[in-house]
């Protein structure tokens, strides 16, 4: 016993030494060395089939290539796809380039792509995805919403020869090239071998991308891609990432401070203090095609009255709020899409978006004022806190009624109350389109089968038939859209807030990064710094 | 001995299952679909919804829920996550990543405060003796995330000593810096206990003989006082060895350590009802394991406990 004093204060000494001392060697700088990568990113759900996946975004689009590829200026190119075609927005041609190969070393046909589309579509396989693809003739006999389906295959798609395939749709969407493009995951190719066993294939997934996987993912741990010697696209830049994943984006970023990433997100915590953290040419903020808003519940008949809607929107002051809360990263919202989309009818809006509190309050009183209390409610613990309370603060000192926000326990709460329509007040509403198309979000919003249940008002019938016409005709350039855009403002049925943008913060490593049309950093696009 | 032992086995099994069910039933019971939240704002095509609701028999009443729960953890299953995986294969791959770390944070814990009671102990209303009560609890009040933020940027960015995230680099370099953030948590009520213990020691009778005998002070407190004074300490600390195991959640999400707490706060940051139930039970099962070998082990050494 006598010893243990001494042993425990010899001990205290070499935990004092182990802290201050010892630092392992530095990691290996590059120097004609492989160009490699560190991103943090987060633990992919539930696994990486693409048609399963929805989270790892770059992971999956480092080792698929899509059929067509929108890039940062909305321009639209053909990658692995050599055409899309059609006459009538119905009957779809799809002609894929020759020579493209999987990682092992099969090449991809077109049946391929049809084998895949059908797993992916076909309901008892519960694919996450699967929505992606309900625009294709036959979804609905794959997914009944009683019982078993009676047939796996897609009516609407057909192999034509190797390199060319067919894909009827069930209605005209002069959109669909662009659907195909890199965020609609659901589109993407799988091998024959994936077939025969998809959950082995989800951990280790053969894609027909820059980048091959050399391991099967293991949840939890760090996934490494590495170069794919016959790739038959553009060259990538790097020759192995690494994606690290963090519980924590606070993390990832303290991480990518000390220089051990090379990207990753930029926390909405740390938006204000960036600028003191990393120098400039280290932060990057891409627009995206992400748009939020102030849901309105028609089913209260207190916000029956349109001036009731647009007096609360006159009094919130965007800018104020991205500057104090998003450090300007964001931007004022001027109509129901991001500005980032083609044919955006930027400013359409128009005053209801700009603050103006006297205004807001003559609104207000001209339309008999507002009863009871105003309550906004969003989501909990997903980091809206501040955004809702000031917006609270705004209505209360701006229109002189009684506001609060009121969090929900959580996502699943939130949903649930929303699509019941049991929320008594505005509420957190958002749409973050996979491809930049005004008729991704429109679509979504404000159709007559909304995709977001709740999300935004009433249905209106005149609104779904100018969708259902500009689908018909409208081309890549989005104009067709803006008409209805336009009914959407006399009818004003929920509220613009801010077009979103994705942030990143790097390490010196890296000397360029370029975004795609959704917001997101080209990982095989990288540009590494000269060392 | 063997009815004590029995009867602690027994209310191992009430509490055990008492605890499992408060759990499966806040998780459950708690409001909004856990299918319908997998797909956040986009919501999922409803045929997948529905297939993944019977797959997961979440279209069954709560009871039958519970009792297939109960069924597959009689077997040893502690079933799958909404998206499939196996609960107890995800936990297996982190235990020893865990146990490291708790077990760090122990030995650090036992260290500190043995050191501090000691010190404050021998000199009881001295300067050193009111630096460590305060000390102890100005550290112990600052909340875990603050000091692991701040831990991570002195120690990892300014002076680049620890990783920041992670385990790569190894045992101790990686494990230091959140075993120390744990063991401060413990320190306070540990070195408190041990320096009460160690003046109570010092007051007893018998020192003051073996100090009438002339018995250097070094001697009494090295070999008699550390001895009697020591034992309620060793209680307190293995009890707390067995909540390590499961405390370290905040930690392990802090500096991205992929062990246990680190999948549970994961769990329950994706709804993932399954996931939490079952690495909260294992939670508390050790929590209650370690519990009653502690009183018997205890009691093995006093057997006046065994009348309680």
């Amino acid at each position: 016993m006598r010893g243990l004093l001494k042993g425990a204060l010899a001990a205290s000494v070499l935990v004092t030494l182990v802290l201050t001392g010892c630092s392992s060697p530095e990691p290996e700088e590059g120097g004609g060395a492989p160009a490699e990568l560190v991103v943090g990113s987060t633990d992919p759900v539930p696994n990486l089939t693409p048609g399963r996946q929805s989270n790892a975004f770059g992971l999956t689009l480092s080792i698929f290539s899509p059929l067509t590829f929108l890039d940062g200026d909305g321009e639209l190119s053909y990658l692995a796809a050599e055409s899309v075609e059609s006459d009538d927005q119905i009957d779809w041609t799809i002609t894929l380039r020759d020579g493209w190969t999987f990682h092992d070393g099969t090449p991809v046909t077109a049946q391929d792509y049809v084998d895949t589309w059908n797993t992916v579509a076909y309901g008892p396989n519960a694919f996450e995805n699967s929505g992606q693809l309900s625009v294709i003739e036959g979804y609905a006999d794959l997914n009944p919403t009683e019982g078993e389906p009676t047939t796996d295959e897609l009516s609407g798609l057909a192999v034509v020869d190797d390199l060319t395939f067919t894909v009827t749709l069930e209605r005209a969407d002069s959109q669909f090239p662009i659907e195909l493009s890199q965020a609609q995951t659901a589109f993407y190719p799988m091998p024959q071998s994936a077939f025969d066993d998809l959950e082995a294939y989800g951990e280790q997934p053969i894609g027909n991308g820059p980048l091959m996987l050399s391991a099967a993912w293991t949840e939890g741990e760090p996934i490494v891609a590495e170069r794919y010697a016959d790739y038959a696209g553009d060259e990538p830049t790097v020759d192995k990432i690494t994606w690290v994943p963090y519980t924590d984006r606070l993390t990832a970023y303290t991480d990518a401070l000390a220089g051990n990433v090379d990207i990753t997100w930029l926390p909405a915590t740390r938006m204000r203090q960036v600028t003191d953290d990393f120098d400039e040419e280290n932060i990057y903020s891409f627009a995206a095609p992400g748009i939020s808003y102030l849901g309105i519940p028609y089913w209260d008949a207190r916000f029956d009255d349109i001036r009731v809607r647009q007096a609360i929107s006159m009094a919130i002051d965007r800018e104020a709020i991205n500057d104090a809360l998003f450090g300007d990263l964001n931007a004022p919202a001027t109509a129901w899409t991001p500005s980032i989309m083609p044919g955006n009818p930027d400013g359409i809006c128009g005053e209801f978006c700009e603050y103006d509190p006297e205004a807001a309050a003559a609104l207000l009183e001209e339309a008999g004022g507002f009863e009871g209390q105003l309550t906004l409610h969003f989501p909990g613990g997903a980091g809206h806190d501040d955004l809702y309370n000031a917006m609270a603060n705004s209505l209360r000192q701006n229109l002189g009624i009684d506001a609060i926000a009121k969090p929900s326990v959580g996502w699943a709460e939130f949903g649930q109350d929303r699509n019941n329509q049991v929320l008594d007040g505005p509420f957190f509403s958002r749409w973050g389109a996979l491809y930049p198309s005004q008729q991704s979000t429109l679509r979504a919003m404000f159709s007559a089968a909304p995709n977001c249940n709740n999300c935004g008002g009433e249905p209106n019938p005149d609104v779904d038939a100018a969708l259902n016409e500009a689908d018909a005709t409208g081309t890549e350039d989005g104009t067709a859209y803006a008409k209805a855009q336009e009914l959407i403002a006399e009818q004003f049925p929920i509220i613009p807030l801010f077009e979103e943008s994705y942030s990143y913060v790097t390490s010196d490593r890296i000397a360029g990064l370029t975004a795609s049309a959704v917001g997101e950093p080209i990982l095989t696009q990288v540009v590494l710094a000269e060392d | 001995m063997i009815r004590f032992i029995s009867r602690r086995l027994l209310e191992l099994v009430i509490v055990f299952f008492g605890v499992t069910f408060v759990i499966y039933c806040a998780v459950f019971v708690l409001p909004g679909d856990p299918i319908a939240a997998l797909g956040g704002e986009r919501p999922l095509p409803e045929s997948v919804q529905q297939q993944l609701r019977s797959q997961y028999g979440l279209d069954l009443p709560l009871w039958q829920q519970y009792l297939n729960y109960l069924g597959g953890l009689a077997r040893g299953d502690l079933g799958t996550t909404f998206t499939g995986q196996s609960v107890s294969e995800q936990m297996a791959s982190r235990w020893p990543t865990t146990i490291t770390l708790a077990l760090t944070a122990w030995s650090l814990t036992v260290l500190i405060s043995i050191v501090l009671g000691l010190a404050a102990g021998l000199r009881q209303g001295s300067a050193v003796d009111r630096t460590v009560l305060l000390g102890t609890i100005v550290a112990e009040s600052v909340p875990i995330f603050v000091m692991g933020i701040t831990a991570q940027y002195i120690f990892g960015i300014k002076l680049g000593w620890t990783p920041i995230a992670g385990v790569a680099d190894g045992w101790p370099r990686a494990y230091i810096l959140p075993a120390l953030i744990i063991a401060i948590y413990g320190l306070a009520g540990v070195s408190r206990l041990m320096r009460g213990s160690v003046v109570d020691t010092m007051q007893s009778d018998f020192v003051r003989t073996l100090k009438a005998k002339g018995m250097s002070r070094r001697n009494i407190v090295g070999v008699h006082v550390m001895r009697n004074a020591a034992a309620p300490v060793v209680n307190v600390l293995a009890i707390q060895l067995g909540g390590l195991l499961g405390g370290t959640v905040v930690i392990e999400a802090i500096f991205n350590i992929n062990g246990v707490g680190q999948l549970l706060y994961k769990a329950i940051q994706d709804q993932q009802g399954t996931l939490v139930v079952g690495v909260a039970t294992t939670l508390v099962f050790i929590f209650l394991v370690t519990n009653v070998l502690v009183d018997v082990l205890s009691s093995v050494l006093d057997p006046r406990i065994r009348n309680d």
